[in-house]
């Protein structure tokens, strides 16, 4: 096969991940499954404007709670289909992500991640403030009502919408790998300057790596909070969820189409493991894994700045000497 | 013009509180940013864990308090030192092999810490509010038709002095000049044979150093819980970005500003909408002034 190895493999998990619910019917193992994909193609969209554009935000949560709320708001409140609820929330993040990439395009390295957390911040102090109309800061329980037209389904379906919402990221990161606009983003996120001397729209470029990305978000905040089924403001708004996409992804590997999903499989099933471990200790215990979480992304970004992937390639480049 | 608006003796008492209170908080502001600034224009690191520093300094005086009932005040002799070795250790440990990395990676190395401390607090002292009541805490003081506690006018008048050595040492000894030398120029410092790793150790601990003794100091005032440090940071963020990241004098000034919008607005769109006021404050400034009120143009771009 001419395919690349990394390509190989992505197609091989995502075959696994649609075989699963043919053989495995253990709820435990699928809600993981879905989690896993869920939080892969999340970290994949941050990808988009983190990885490809190197626009690293720490506010991607802003997005993912306004598809959240969208949908959680049109079901609870309108009795509308979820569905609506997703389209609106992809138009609302093409909105702000376009605003906030075009007010913060000036700024780089550290002053654009610090605008990204204050406008998150902003949405959540208004979306846990604003009582009358999002049920501040108690969150909204998303009414269960089975069908597909209102995302009531049972695990295995589930199993495949996550699926689908993954393979629609992972596409969108190998177009941006071959198209003429990932070329540019990438001239953008190595050396700006040289872009723009190079004739490159550098401005327009940034805005809609990162507005594609927010619509991205947007769809998997609206998905996750029909999943779970509850719409927690500080949750879907924190600081700590955007840290989980940029972090999945750079222990997967920054830029990488297959980097983010890698990044998920090992820290959701960590997260899940240890979750599942500890749950009857005091609570509080539970947070060790953020602990294990933090001192992976010290380490990582320290000693293996490519993650998984680089991780893989130097190993295969090893293999490959020893061969000869 | 409507009477209960014009200008009584009410209002006047009002614009005095409000004046009050703002000096009050913007001196404990004041003390959080300036370390957050010292790192970043030395060492050209945003520390995304200044907060979590803040934070343990405030279990420090909690535990120091419920434990063997001692005084915030008198647990900041030990603060400050314990906090300059932990900033020492930490930047040995965890800074030193990414201060030349890129602007992403070390963003990540201080997030990653930001995320392990704050868990570490809520695996070993759990999520729970915790307070420190010490007497001077209830012992209100009117002066003029104004009235604050005692804690916060001991806090600012701490933080005050601490702040202004700060100031007097960067200004007038021999390793403050080779630290703004290092600031101004890290190759050319370099060149004149300063020893610059030494520099940032120095300062990554001195900064740490004021943070931990700002969490002592506002222990009596609010509650500690492990993800304490947030509000703070997020707050001196818009200090330093105020004024101009690195500039020790704009993050006095930025915080004096702050605080005004925090009380003014807590005053008249009620506390619970205080922090829309400072983030709108701040994606103001960083979309036209990104170099800060204060800063020279075009710094932000440099992405330094």
């Amino acid at each position: 096969m001419s395919l690349p190895p990394s390509r190989r493999a992505a197609a091989v998990l995502l075959g696994v991940a649609a075989l699963a619910p043919l053989i495995v019917r253990d709820s435990f193992v699928l809600d993981s499954l879905i989690l896993i994909l869920m939080w892969g193609a999340l970290s994949a969209a941050w990808n988009v404007a983190g990885g490809y554009a190197g626009q690293v935000s720490l506010g991607h949560a802003a997005f993912f709670g306004i598809g959240a709320y969208s949908a959680a708001l049109m079901t609870a409140r309108f009795q509308q289909s979820p569905w609506l609820g997703l389209v609106l929330g992809v138009v609302l993040s093409l909105a702000a992500g376009g605003a906030i990439g075009y007010l913060s395009n000036r700024l780089r390295g550290p002053y654009f991640a610090l605008s990204t957390i204050a406008f998150s911040q902003v949405l959540l102090i208004g979306a846990s403030r604003w009582r009358g109309f999002t049920a501040g800061s108690e969150g909204i329980p998303v009414p269960f009502r089975p069908g597909v037209w209102t995302l009531g389904l049972g695990h295995v379906a589930w199993v495949y919408v996550a699926l689908v919402l993954a393979v629609l990221c992972y596409a969108v990161e190998i177009w941006l790998e071959g198209s003429r606009i990932g070329y540019q983003l990438a001239g953008i996120r190595e050396d700006e300057d040289a872009a723009e001397a190079l004739g490159i729209a550098s401005r327009r470029l940034k805005v809609f790596a990162v507005t594609l990305s927010a619509a991205l978000t947007s769809v998997g905040g609206t998905l996750w909070a029909q999943y779970v089924g509850f719409v927690d403001p500080f949750y879907v708004f924190s600081i700590d969820l955007s840290i989980r996409f940029a972090l999945n992804t750079i222990i997967g590997g920054l830029g990488t189409a297959l980097g983010p999903f890698l990044g998920s499989i090992l820290i959701t099933s960590l997260e899940t493991y240890l979750r599942a471990t500890f749950s009857g200790f005091k609570t509080g215990f539970a947070g060790i894994y953020l602990v294990i979480y933090g001192t992976a992304l010290i380490l990582v970004v320290r000693f293996a700045p490519e993650g998984l992937i680089g991780l893989a390639g130097r190993f295969g480049a090893w293999r490959a000497r020893a061969d000869a | 013009m409507d009477p209960a608006r014009r200008l009584g003796r009410a209002q006047i008492d009002v614009l005095a509180q409000l004046g009050v209170s703002t000096v009050l908080l913007g001196g404990i502001y004041a003390l959080i940013a300036v370390g957050l600034t010292l790192i970043f224009g030395i060492m050209r690191v945003v520390n995304f864990a200044h907060g979590e520093f803040l934070m343990l300094g405030m279990y420090v005086a909690f535990w120091a308090y419920s434990l063997w009932t001692l005084d915030p005040y008198f647990v900041l002799f030990v603060s400050i030192p314990l906090f300059f070795g932990i900033g020492y250790l930490t930047y040995v440990l965890v800074m030193r092999g990414v201060i030349h990395a890129s602007h992403n990676v070390q963003i990540f190395t201080t997030v990653g810490l930001s995320t392990a401390l704050q868990n570490v607090a809520l695996v070993l002292w759990t999520g729970d509010f915790r307070t420190v009541r010490p007497w001077h805490s209830s012992v209100v003081i009117r002066v003029f038709g104004t009235a604050f506690n005692l804690s916060q006018v001991v806090a600012f008048a701490i933080a005050l002095g601490l702040t202004l050595v700060l100031f007097a040492f960067m200004k007038w000894t021999h390793t403050g000049r080779v630290m703004r030398a290092t600031a101004q120029d890290h190759d050319a410092a370099t060149l004149m044979g300063v020893d610059t790793d030494k520099v940032y150790r120095l300062t990554f601990a001195i900064g740490i150093a004021c943070v931990g003794a700002a969490g002592a100091l506002v222990s009596p005032l609010y509650a500690v819980y492990p993800t304490a440090g947030l509000q703070f940071v997020l707050l001196a963020y818009v200090v330093v970005v105020l004024g101009g990241l690195g500039d020790m004098v704009g993050a006095m000034l930025g915080s004096l500003i702050v605080a005004a919008v925090e009380v003014v607005g807590s005053y008249f769109f009620g506390v619970a909408w205080k922090e829309v006021c400072y983030f709108i404050l701040f994606i103001a400034v960083l979309v036209f002034r990104p170099a800060g009120l204060f800063g020279q143009r075009g710094a932000e771009t440099l992405g330094v």
